[in-house]
């Protein structure tokens, strides 16, 4: 008896919170593996599964550098443009040396990840010293900037090498032997469709695993001490660029990867995609899932990229519907009067449940 | 040799000379007084002190070292740590993790191990976990440790703000006002707290406050500063019972 009262004191209500988001993302997993194995879900919901993890890992990775640290970033479809270019070209380059997707993938995602974390680092190196607003806006500018040079950029290869222009296809000079990579507009076509389900969940639940061991670690003690009162972190030592670089990096590294698994599950990857709506609707995501939040952020994503897709059957009303429920999702979330009748309600509810538990506790032993 | 050697500083707002010509020397394990009438330049001289502001004259030794223009972060490092008037405690974290934070730079483990959970992260953090304790342990506040900083009464948060700022392992601790906003019974035991402070941890105390019960019951020295400039210095008897001093307080 005693050791288990031990054993409970020692998990903190943090891990604690932790292995409840782990628990509850295996679990919709397995509930969608056996739907879909035993043929219940229909071809639009699978066509979800993949997107669901791409938009939910983006929104986590955002939600460090919202949430965390505390900073406005709207450039995450930036990060993800990176991510999805440098991981698409991978797969495309290396789909005859490496034929087995178990390895040729999870390299895709990494080296898409990597890529977008330099670019966030050097990005962050000027940018970060902009704070609030200003940095909303200059983030929103890189992910135009990026989205816009993908979409200019032709690269070919052929039996001379890689050719890259700026301008057209035909700039290139291509041997009748070449081959197209990035088609400017077009985009990058024919890389290899190796995101399934199981890897994007398995990539979400790493991505849970990091960010809450980054959060419960001297690192995110850090950076959150600088988002509650910049001027104490200073006095305490803390190096402010240090802390905000190694976060801004985390979430562009992980928004990469995102980017990668997306590119991996489409036909067709144009630069068009990772406009400035695509880093709003993942704001969104953070926000009405909670700043802070990675549950939170996991949640929203899904149920906002589900319900445009359940509504279609009643077209008319779609957007109609979408905006009341964002609307109410917001009320829910940011209004202290109804979280408070939330939060009370569910005090009592866990009330009668720990009320029964020593009865059942004491029968057992 | 004196643990801190101010010498001749002074900086300048404009044509506002905030501090003037501020010289004082403090000994390793003296408690010392800044005081002096509202507006004196007292918040000032700390915020030159730990690199807030760079100072536009003057010099600042600590243990012998130049710590003259050095940013606030280098100079907290260099063994400077201070408290605020009006208190800054990372207010979203719990009481423990603020102290925690004050150990950041003290207890090290990269991010990857932080991230990856290596043995060495379950290591530090029970070492960091330890200190924390024992730190919150002085000030009475281990039995709130999981509490949220902006939850605690204000006299705790006071304490905790001392308590994040030893976290550092500085030479020298400046308080400002610690006592403001405290009634004569929680004075009474900050003063206790002060005190022991310096006797357990060896330290050196620096500190800004108008309570004057506070002032003569622990500071061994004073400075006294009125419109940036040093009005008196010495013990902290002579200076109470300055004329010049009571005058600045008092008017004429």
């Amino acid at each position: 008896m005693k050791g288990q009262i031990d054993l409970k004191r020692k998990i903190s209500p943090a891990t604690r919170g932790s292995f409840i988001t782990y628990g509850m993302v295996t679990a919709a997993f397995i509930v969608t593996q056996i739907l879909v194995s035993t043929g219940r879900v229909s071809n639009m919901f699978q066509g979800l599964l993949v997107p669901f993890c791409v938009y939910s890992i983006a929104a986590v990775s955002l939600n460090l550098t919202v949430g965390i640290l505390g900073e406005l970033s709207l450039g995450q479809a930036g990060f993800m443009c990176v991510g999805a270019y440098t991981g698409a070209i991978f797969s495309l380059m290396t789909k005859d040396a490496i034929t087995s997707a178990w390895v040729r993938f999870p390299l895709a995602l990494l080296i898409g990840g990597l890529a977008a974390a330099i670019f966030g680092v050097l990005i962050g190196i000027p940018v970060l010293r902009l704070r609030g607003d200003y940095l909303a806006i200059v983030t929103l500018a890189f992910g135009e900037i990026i989205k816009n040079v993908f979409a200019a950029l032709y690269i070919g290869t052929d039996s001379r090498g890689v050719h890259v222009s700026l301008t057209s296809q035909g700039d290139l000079g291509l041997e009748p032997d070449g081959k197209m990579i990035i088609n400017g507009a077009l985009g990058i076509s024919g890389a290899p469709k190796d995101s399934t389900f199981v890897i994007g969940f398995v990539v979400l639940l790493l991505t849970l695993i990091v960010m809450y061991n980054f959060i419960n670690s001297r690192t995110g003690r850090a950076v959150m001490s600088i988002r509650d009162n910049r001027i104490a972190a200073e006095s305490i030592g803390l190096n402010i660029t240090k802390y905000k670089l190694i976060t801004f990096g985390l979430t562009a590294f992980l928004g990469g990867v995102a980017g990668s698994l997306f590119s991996h599950n489409l036909a067709v990857l144009q630069a068009s995609k990772f406009d400035y709506n695509l880093s709003i609707l993942i704001l969104v995501f953070v926000v009405l899932g909670g700043i802070g939040s990675m549950r939170g952020s996991v949640i929203a994503a899904v149920v906002l990229t589900l319900l445009p897709e359940v509504l279609r059957s009643i077209n008319n009303y779609r957007m109609l519907i979408y905006s009341v429920v964002l609307i109410v999702m917001m009320i829910f979330t940011s209004n202290a009067t109804i979280r408070g009748f939330f939060a009370a309600n569910f005090a009592k509810l866990k009330g009668v449940i720990i009320k029964n538990k020593p009865d059942t506790a004491k029968e057992g032993v | 040799m004196a643990l801190l050697e101010v010498k001749n500083l002074g900086i300048t707002f404009g044509g506002l000379h905030a501090v003037d010509g501020f010289s004082m020397s403090i000994e390793k394990g003296e408690l010392y007084g800044l005081i002096g009438p509202n507006g004196a330049g007292k918040t000032t001289c700390f915020n030159l002190l730990t690199g807030v502001y760079k100072p536009t004259m003057g010099t600042i030794y600590l243990d012998g070292e130049n710590i003259t223009g050095k940013s606030t972060i280098d100079i907290n490092k260099a063994g400077i740590a201070r408290t605020f008037q009006n208190i800054r405690l990372f207010s979203n974290l719990s009481v423990i993790d603020n102290v925690k934070a004050g150990l950041t730079n003290n207890y090290r483990y990269s991010t990857a191990t932080g991230v990856f959970r290596l043995p060495k992260f379950f290591k530090t953090e029970k070492l960091m976990n330890e200190k924390a304790h024992e730190l919150l342990k002085v000030f009475g506040l281990d039995e709130e440790s999981s509490t949220m900083a902006a939850n605690l009464p204000y006299g705790k948060q006071r304490k905790l703000e001392i308590a994040r700022a030893l976290a550092t392992d500085p030479k020298l601790l400046l308080l400002d006002e610690p006592a403001a906003g405290m009634n004569p019974n929680e004075t009474a035991e900050l003063m206790n707290t002060i005190r022991f402070v310096r006797d357990e941890f060896d330290m050196t105390v620096l500190l800004i406050e108008h309570d004057m019960s506070l002032v003569s019951g622990i500071c061994e020295r004073l400075s006294v500063l009125n419109f940036g400039q040093l009005l008196c210095q010495g013990k902290t008897s002579d200076v109470l019972s300055d004329p010049e001093v009571i005058t600045a307080y008092l008017g004429e």
